[in-house]
């Protein structure tokens, strides 16, 4: 038995269909993530899990327990909202308090709580402060101290850190990290943002217009992306898609790339079953900006690196890199390379391509040819 | 030379426009002055000076006779048992108004439900109706009812048609608070009616205050409800004022109807000095959306 | 799956509070509303369509309550004192309370103590503004005494008595007493307008004559809509400043449609007619609102 469980789930209003049957599940102590673009579906599925919004079908589990016809105070849940909706007539004791005191803890046990809780976010010296004299990163540590008080057996965060500028989006995250290491609590976090979907979980479900596109670890989904939006979702800058002709040469996938001069062959790798069947038409070449650099900065131990030659179009310097934008098949295409290697617009530059890492596309149903 | 002009020319414009300023103030408060001065002064007085002429002699006789001997009609016992009706009418119309309207608005923008929102473009085309579409059927339903008190009768019309304000002040506070707030109490374990109390409520002074400051000027300047469904001794305030007033027999006095006047201007007065702020707010919310 | 029943106890209580609560605290007000307005209007449209006079009768009539309300002179004469009433109390009001808004903008010094005395006339019941207006328009002691005292020994005042002035004095106490919220509602509108539009339009050379009458005061379409809709709704209801004010006389000088509402369907046995003229008054307000609302709304579908 999972931690969480999600069924077949299905939320509808008349002939509006928000999510499509969703199934996912986690173990305790998993750190699940959903993310996607604002409409997919996401938040409405937290609220599902939490009870704050009505199941149309399907069956959520929270531990061994079918939650559907629970209210959502005897869930055994809390969460973490993006306003983080501190009671703003109470200080921060008693935000903290509030939902112990309805649950008729004594006095002392409370206190003990409290305590603790302040200890473990470093809010102590705010206790008696209300919510209106806090900054936002405190507000977020209250926010996370009411539902840690809780000890619940899920944590749902509802995307906590929207509301915060960078500097402290990015401080906030890793405490967050920290915190569910050391807690080894059981996490649903919902966020649009893909960095921050990379970084805290230990799965993640990329949701597209009510659907799950993919269910997976973090590696998985980069590496091996299920579809054209789930591999142009999570990465940043996104991966290129240059729309190429499958051909077959020797047992591997070969395909052209017209840099606007002369066109190059590309080999990638031994062509699979699934390939093979497109050979002869169009597909869709997917390449990460960093599998496309200059000859230096590429791990020349892996071989089989393939080169090509490009005219640069624009220059992007981020400091340890810079981002080259080169045209192949009419298409923009960025490359990530050494900031020495970066070249001049106009100029001719080297780039090499990993081969194993390209992946292919069927245009069509835009699944990725495994 | 040019620049001189030209401040004097700014200077020459600030001083219109503060002169206007200040004779719009005059015409404005020049009632006021009228209706204090005349209240002080003895007929004799009124007779041989005009309106705007101080009273010689500071006469608090016509304040007392509008407060308890004045003549409305056959009755001469003064206002002071009409001030209490409609104090006694208008203390529980505004609380029960005022609490109705603030779970209404809690409700509609918090606990939404098919037909909620329908429900309140209902009410909201209530604030357009002249209520003299309604007051015939109300007569009959009051009179089927047998409520015979007068205050009574006036308590339940005024709830009844200040629900609609009440709501529509507390659902536009409410929809401007976080949804996430009763969603996270929710969650804490907090049920309906704790959330209202404990969360919302805290929250709400400031809606709580136009609330109560626009029902009290509403229900006690009141004249209509006042006239049709009230009878006798049951009237309020407003309604023995203009009894008073144009009542015909004897000499005119003149002094008492002003002094009386200002007698059923005084608490709404007081509510304004004291409240402007929340007053305006709930003036232009009530408007601007009503 | 036994342990996904022990559940099953716990829910239907609160779960059912949060569905059934809501509805059933919301339930009273939806009965007074309904009660109070929709049914309300159409039983006074029924009243309408019968012959009640003393007593309510519900036999249907027909038509004759409005074949009598349109061939009544009185009815059309409060019509027509509306029409003045209403259009001179709407203009004058706006016009007014726009030009103090727009003076009031100008940094004015005390400017919170002047909006105080400008407003507190909307704190007054109608019934108290009527009464000092007619002590002060009163022909014998009133402004025209003052006049006389002053010197001007020419001057007569006495349009609150002459049938063919009094509704005018109407006018004034109307005023008086509304053109301060106005001028409130108009300051906000300016104090909304976006800072930046106005750099701008310095930048640009505009004069601040210029500035207000071509941007800001344009831009203040939405609370010229809601003024007037809210004078219309004062104009045609307003009933109780003229029965303190002139009784709706000299004669029949200041009547209004909600006076003879008021006398038909209250003192004068005339149940029928009474609710026919009620219906008018309904139908005039509607005609009046329902234009602006929905050529708004369709600005704003558009917009």
């Amino acid at each position: 038995m999972g931690a969480l469980s999600i069924r077949n789930v299905k939320k509808s209003f008349g002939n509006t269909h928000i999510l499509k049957g969703i199934d996912l599940e986690i173990e305790k102590g998993q750190f699940l993530i959903l993310v996607g673009p604002s409409g997919c579906g996401k938040s409405t599925l937290l609220n599902m899990i939490a009870g704050l919004d009505d199941i149309t079908s399907g069956e959520i589990a929270i531990g061994d327990r079918v939650v559907n016809k629970l209210s959502p105070k005897d869930r055994d849940i809390a969460m973490v909202f993006q306003s983080y909706a501190l009671y703003p007539n109470m200080t921060v004791r008693k935000n903290i308090a509030f939902g112990l005191d309805i649950r008729k803890v004594p006095k002392p046990e409370q206190e003990e709580i409290i305590a603790r809780v302040a200890k473990t976010l470093q809010i102590e010296h705010l206790l008696d402060r209300k919510p209106m004299q806090l900054s936002g990163g405190q507000r977020q540590r209250v926010a996370m101290g009411r539902a840690l008080a809780r000890n619940p057996t899920l944590f749902l965060f509802d995307e906590p850190l929207s509301n915060l500028d960078a500097k402290l989006r990015v401080e906030m995250r890793s405490e967050i990290k920290l915190l569910h290491q050391r807690l080894g609590t059981t996490i649903v976090y919902v966020t649009h943002d893909q960095i921050e979907a990379m970084t805290l979980g230990d799965r993640i479900a990329v949701m597209k217009d009510g659907e799950v596109r993919q269910f997976g670890s973090p590696q998985q989904i980069y590496d091996a992306p299920a579809d054209l939006y789930v591999a142009g979702f999570i990465g940043s800058p996104s991966m290129n898609f240059i729309p190429v002709q499958l051909h077959e040469e020797d047992g591997h996938a070969v395909v052209e790339l017209d840099n606007g001069r002369a066109v190059q062959k590309v080999r990638l790798s031994p062509i699979s079953d699934s390939q093979r069947d497109f050979v002869g038409k169009q597909v869709v070449l997917g390449i990460r900006p960093e599998q496309l650099t200059d000859p230096e900065s590429a791990h020349s131990e892996r071989g089989n690196l393939q080169t090509l030659q490009a005219t640069v179009a624009i220059t992007e310097p981020t400091g340890p890199d810079t981002l080259v934008t080169v045209t192949f098949n009419g298409i923009k295409t960025v490359a990530r390379c050494h900031p020495r290697a970066a070249g001049a617009p106009g100029q001719q530059v080297e780039l090499t391509l990993d081969p194993t890492k390209a992946l292919l596309f069927d245009p069509a149903s835009e699944k990725r040819l495994a | 030379m040019a620049d001189y002009q030209q401040s004097l020319q700014a200077k020459l414009i600030r001083f219109g426009i503060y002169a206007v300023l200040v004779l719009m103030a005059l015409w404005y408060l020049a009632p006021l002055y009228v209706m204090l001065s005349t209240s002080f002064k003895t007929l004799d007085e009124i007779r041989a000076g005009n309106l705007l002429s101080l009273p010689g002699t500071f006469s608090l006789d016509a304040w007392s006779a509008a407060w308890s001997t004045a003549c409305t009609g056959v009755e001469c016992g003064g206002m002071k048992s009409y001030f209490a009706n409609s104090l006694k009418m208008m203390i529980p119309a505004v609380l029960i108004s005022t609490l109705v309207g603030a779970f209404n608005g809690y409700i509609l923008s918090m606990w939404r439900f098919k037909g909620s929102d329908m429900f309140f473009m209902a009410l909201l085309i209530g604030t357009f109706l002249p209520y003299q579409v309604v007051i015939l059927p109300m007569a009959q339903v009051l009179g089927w009812l047998e409520l015979e008190n007068s205050t009574g009768r006036l308590v339940l019309v005024h709830v009844i048609y200040g629900l609609q304000f009440t709501t529509l002040f507390f659902r536009n506070y409410y929809v401007t608070v976080p949804g996430e707030l009763v969603k996270a109490a929710r969650i804490d374990g907090a049920g309906f009616f704790r959330i209202f109390f404990k969360i919302l409520l805290p929250i709400s002074v400031p809606t709580i205050m136009v609330c109560l400051i626009w029902q009290t000027t509403q229900i006690w300047n009141d004249y209509l409800f006042g006239v049709v469904f009230s009878s006798g001794e049951g009237q309020p305030m407003t309604v023995a004022l203009n009894n008073l007033v144009n009542t015909s027999t004897g000499v005119k006095q003149y002094n008492v109807d002003m002094a009386a006047a200002i007698i059923a201007a005084l608490p709404t007065l007081l509510v304004y000095m004291v409240g402007g702020k929340y007053f305006v707010r709930g003036l232009t919310a009530g408007a601007v959306k009503g | 799956m036994t342990a996904s029943r022990q559940g099953a106890p716990g829910f239907s209580l609160s779960r059912l509070a949060d569905v059934i609560l809501p509805k059933l605290v919301l339930a009273p007000t939806v009965l007074a509303c309904l009660v109070g307005f929709y049914v309300f209007i159409g039983w006074t449209a029924w009243l309408s369509f019968t012959e009640s006079r003393m007593l309510p009768r519900y036999e249907w009539a027909g038509l004759v309550q409005y074949v009598e309300l349109f061939g009544n002179d009185r009815w059309w004469g409060a019509m027509q004192n509306l029409g003045v009433f209403g259009g001179l109390f709407i203009l004058v009001s706006l016009t007014l309370g726009l030009l103090m808004a727009v003076l009031l903008d100008q940094k004015i010094r005390f400017e919170g103590a002047i909006r105080t005395l400008y407003l507190y006339p909307m704190a007054l019941s109608f019934i108290v503004t009527g009464t000092a207006w007619k002590w002060i328009l009163n022909p014998g002691l009133g402004l025209e005494k003052l006049a006389h005292d002053w010197g001007f020994t020419g001057v007569t005042f006495d349009w609150i008595i002459n049938p063919d002035f009094a509704i005018y004095t109407v006018v004034i106490a109307g005023v008086w007493q509304s053109s301060g919220f106005v001028m409130a509602l108009f300051l906000a509108g300016l104090r909304g307008v976006d800072d930046s539009i106005i750099k701008a339009a310095q930048m640009d050379g505009a004069s601040l004559p210029t500035i207000y009458t071509r941007i800001i005061i344009p831009s203040l379409r939405p609370v010229f809509l809601s003024a007037f809709m809210i004078l219309a709704h004062i104009a045609v209801k307003s009933f109780d400043l003229v029965m303190a004010l002139t009784g709706g006389g000299p004669g029949f000088a200041t009547d209004l449609p909600s006076i003879f509402m008021y006398q038909h369907g209250f003192t004068r046995g005339q149940l029928g007619l009474g609710a026919a003229s009620a219906m008018m008054m309904l139908f005039t307000a509607c005609a009046v609102v329902m234009p602006l609302l929905y050529s708004e709304l369709r600005r704003e579908r558009r917009g």
